[in-house]
């Protein structure tokens, strides 16, 4: 009975009091703790991953050919190749890329050609959630990256596809670089290592994956054979922690370096604090009010213009968003090639009257609005930003009813063409404006377009000519014209393009946010 | 008795399948597509539809579901639409840590709940039995998610005595992965670092959801050991000379517990969903987490899967919990 007693006792210390003990030991110098929800982690193979989390760490274990660095997602910038052209050979676009020489994946083994018709091919032949990039956007098939030499990929698009738009696909996760050999060599029935590249690495990226914990954390190690500037971290733990309170509990205490999805009110908390800094990031997504272009009276340019006036957008962005949000009015968003900075809309109600009463409807009309559930881009809640829309379109005279509804049964009633106005998001599937000009413009396309009933046959040849245009002066133009169409005919009211924020420990530095959802680590210390 | 465990597992085949049949159908009576949870709202007509035929879905829904049982019998649970892998890989992964969380909490709750209501029932009515009281009704009461949120803030944020979330510090690595549960897995290691730092880790998320639990456990505690202090074998036993604590502690209490049993075999149903959200506080990575994340993206098996693996484990428990009726009690015949 004693000696029970004696076991019970020292249990009871060892878990409860020792107040001598800290309760964590703070992560070491070159270690960084990022602390963020991984649960969609589900994969961290490139040809795989398209999700959150998982682009983030294959962002940094894997290279790509070239890339677009920090914030700036209109400069292509060199990385495993050195040098590309484009060049038009009659019947097909033909995209050259001469290799970095001397590159080593971390096995050890050279990046040859060969590896990089092996990765593009495996894609498409893996036929995972990324691989329509390769497939739909840029139109490829097997065998169409061809290895001309050791150190030269020859890769043919037909002409139907835009070659600057395959580039920009070509910096994402998909157009990752593995070791042939590797993966191979893990090969499980005709999977090509997709089993085994899940939760192991063979890339070129600044770092390799030391281990992945599903639900609890991913650990990368600096990668030996690295072939650019050795990182100053050389260990990066991505550590699951779902909860916004805890993540705000961990970087405050210093357990974490930093947490990347704290709420506007915990952000504000922790700006004054001495040892934590906000950081903003940007977003590629746009938050925007589809109108149903045959549904009457939104079918009348004038009411479309006349609910455009209406808004209060500066409200929204100060007040619900509490600047959060950039504001942002074109199809376009900020941060893309072509992006138009034209936003001349501002919540004037004696204009959108007399555009009402000009389109024969003076004494205001009632239209229902379909919103989804939950939070909303920003940090406010779909049914708040629906509230203030409503609210704002009273003023005007028109009546909106409310329906809030999931965003998948939303979507169902988007698609099939039954929304009158649907509050709704929009972010772009790959880095270039093409991802966002054809939805919202060509009707054939079948997404935002179709689902709003907008068919401008001009509008959507332009889009066509601009996304398969090589010339960039000649592209930008195209879509400042298309741009600035769409802004007063289009059925769309761009509310805004909104911000994510990182609280970050002081000492850390050098941390970029990339709109396409991910940081470079090797560009980080501490 | 082997006949009476026999129907009893018949009997537990008949309540899955009638849990199996109410979440299947439940699931897809849900206004919602799984397909564009799954896909987005990028996705095409035509990838859509091939999504449908690579999960069965465009298959009527008595179908899917006889396929589903189907598969089921041979121990495939299919694959999950999220994780895109197979649901019973998923439950090996994330069953372990939930077993190990609700067994702590369990133990939580017996360790606190038993005494509590003992000395509740021997001191009725003085000022112990009324703070026990108080405590119970606030145990109770308290949300699961503000508690963890609160000790986490105090004990980790504030006083740093205990460490804060996950299942071991950052710093360390894990024991090698034998069954899946950290405290045995470092015990089989011989890792005393990766014990000690898994047990610190534990205390808080146990004890967050373990308290709900040691409320309803002291209550009901204390009511049987009343009802059973007034019988006329106490009485006999404390006429007769023998020592209080023996006939508290022997007499009382093995009564008492009969019925407590219940409520304690009941009380880890109540762990299992109260994990969920004791383990987003603590970023567990457990079966709670699992199935909401799964239930949030419309992921039927993998919903599915989590449902079966819970009523298995349920049923189990009270299983166990009617089987020591018997031993508590030799006039309980199962035969």
């Amino acid at each position: 009975m004693r000696r029970r007693l004696a076991v019970g006792l020292i249990l009871v210390g060892v878990l409860l009091i020792p107040s001598w003990v800290p309760g964590a030991a703070a992560p070491a110098q070159d270690t960084l703790v990022y602390v963020n929800d991984i649960s969609d982690m589900i994969s961290l193979d490139p040809a795989v991953v398209y999700e959150f989390s998982g682009v983030l760490v294959a962002q940094n274990i894997y290279d790509t050919l070239v890339a677009f660095e920090g914030e700036d997602l209109t400069t292509l910038k060199p990385r495993l190749a050195t040098s590309w052209k484009i060049q038009d050979s009659g019947a097909s676009w033909k995209v050259t890329f001469k290799l970095r020489p001397g590159v080593k994946f971390s096995t050890g083994r050279p990046v040859t050609a060969k590896a990089v018709a092996f990765s593009i091919d495996r894609v498409i032949a893996l036929n995972k959630s990324p691989a329509f990039l390769f497939k739909d956007v840029a139109g490829l098939k097997e065998g169409n990256a061809k290895a001309v030499g050791d150190d030269t990929v020859e890769v043919t698009l037909p002409k139907t596809a835009s070659p600057q738009a395959f580039l920009s696909v070509m910096t994402f996760t998909v157009g990752g670089i593995v070791d042939p050999d590797e993966a191979m060599a893990h090969q499980t029935g005709t999977d090509r290592g997709e089993g085994w590249l899940r939760n192991h690495s063979a890339g070129t990226g600044a770092y390799t994956l030391e281990r992945w914990d599903p639900e609890t954390r991913a650990i990368l190690v600096a990668n030996p054979n690295y072939w650019g500037t050795k990182p100053k971290i050389s260990r990066v733990v991505i550590q699951h922690v779902p909860e916004t309170s805890t993540q705000k509990f961990m970087v405050s205490s210093g357990d974490a370096d930093i947490a990347a999805n704290l709420t506007s009110e915990q952000a504000r908390e922790l700006a004054s604090s001495q040892n934590v800094k906000i950081q903003q990031g940007r977003l590629l997504q746009l938050v925007y009010i589809g109108m149903n272009a045959k549904h009457p009276p939104l079918d009348k340019v004038q009411v479309r213009e006349a609910i455009r006036w209406s808004i209060d957008y500066n409200g929204i962005i100060k007040s619900l968003l509490r600047g959060e949000a950039r504001k942002v009015q074109t199809i376009v968003p900020e941060g893309l090639f072509g992006f138009n900075a034209s936003a001349p809309f501002q919540q004037d109600t004696a204009r959108a009257k007399a555009l009402l009463k000009e389109a024969g409807i003076g004494s205001g009309f009632s239209v229902e609005l379909l919103v989804p559930t939950g939070p909303a881009p920003g940090g406010v809640k779909w049914s708040d930003l629906a509230a203030k829309i409503q609210s704002d379109l009273a003023k005007t005279g028109i009546k909106v009813q409310i329906k809030e509804t999931a965003q998948a049964q939303l979507l169902n009633v988007y698609r099939a063409q039954k929304g009158q106005l649907v509050l709704i998001l929009w972010g772009p599937d790959f880095p270039d404006p093409d991802g966002n000009v054809t939805p919202f413009t060509d009707y054939d396309a079948k997404t935002i377009a179709w689902r709003n009933q907008y068919q401008d046959a001009g509008v959507a040849k332009l889009a066509k000519q601009a996304a398969l245009a090589t010339d960039l002066a000649q592209r930008r133009a195209l879509y400042k014209q298309i741009t600035d169409k769409v802004l007063h005919s289009g059925p769309y009211v761009v509310l805004y393009q909104p911000t994510t924020r990182f609280a970050l420990r002081k000492s850390v530095q050098g941390f970029v946010w990339n709109p396409m959802a991910f940081a470079e680590f090797r560009t980080v210390s501490k | 008795m082997s006949r009476y465990l026999l129907g009893r597992i018949a009997s537990t085949g008949l309540v899955l399948l009638g849990v199996s049949v109410l979440t299947f159908f439940i699931a897809h009576i849900v206004p919602a597509d799984p397909v564009l949870a799954a896909l987005g709202q990028h996705a095409r007509e035509e990838q859509i539809q091939a999504y449908r035929r690579a999960y069965g879905l465009d298959r009527p829904v008595v179908m899917q579901y006889v396929v589903y049982m189907g598969r089921l019998m041979r121990g495939d649970f299919g694959v999950s639409i999220r994780t895109r892998r197979p649901v019973a890989e998923d439950l090996r992964e994330f069953l372990p840590a939930t077993l190990e969380l609700g067994g702590a909490a369990w133990l939580v709750a017996l360790a606190l709940g038993i005494p509590a209501g003992i000395l509740s029932a021997i001191f009725k009515d003085r000022i112990f039995d009324h703070l026990s009281r108080i405590a119970a009704l606030i145990g109770a009461s308290m949300p699961v998610f503000w508690l963890g949120l609160l000790l986490l803030g105090y004990f980790y944020f504030r006083l740093r005595w205990l460490p804060g979330p996950g299942r071991l510090d950052i710093t360390l690595s894990p024991p090698p992965e034998r069954t899946g549960l950290l405290l045995v897995d470092a015990l089989l290691a011989r890792d005393a670092t990766a014990l000690v730092n898994g047990l610190r880790h534990l205390v808080l998320p146990a004890v967050t959801l373990g308290l709900f639990s040691t409320a309803v456990v002291a209550r009901m505690t204390r009511s049987a050991m009343l009802e059973v202090l007034l019988q006329d074998y106490i009485r006999t036993a404390k006429a007769k000379g023998l020592p209080v604590p023996r006939v508290l502690l022997v007499h009382a209490f093995r009564n008492a517990m009969i019925p407590t049993l219940t409520i304690i075999g009941i009380s880890f149903g109540s762990l299992l969903s109260g994990a969920v959200l004791t383990e987003t506080v603590f970023a567990w990575p457990g079966l709670g987490r699992y199935a909401t994340t799964s239930a949030i993206s419309l992921d039927f098996p993998a919903v599915m899967g989590v449902t079966i693996v819970a009523a298995v484990v349920y049923s189990i428990i009270n299983l166990i919990m009617d089987l020591l009726y018997v031993r508590l009690d030799p006039r309980v015949r199962y035969d």
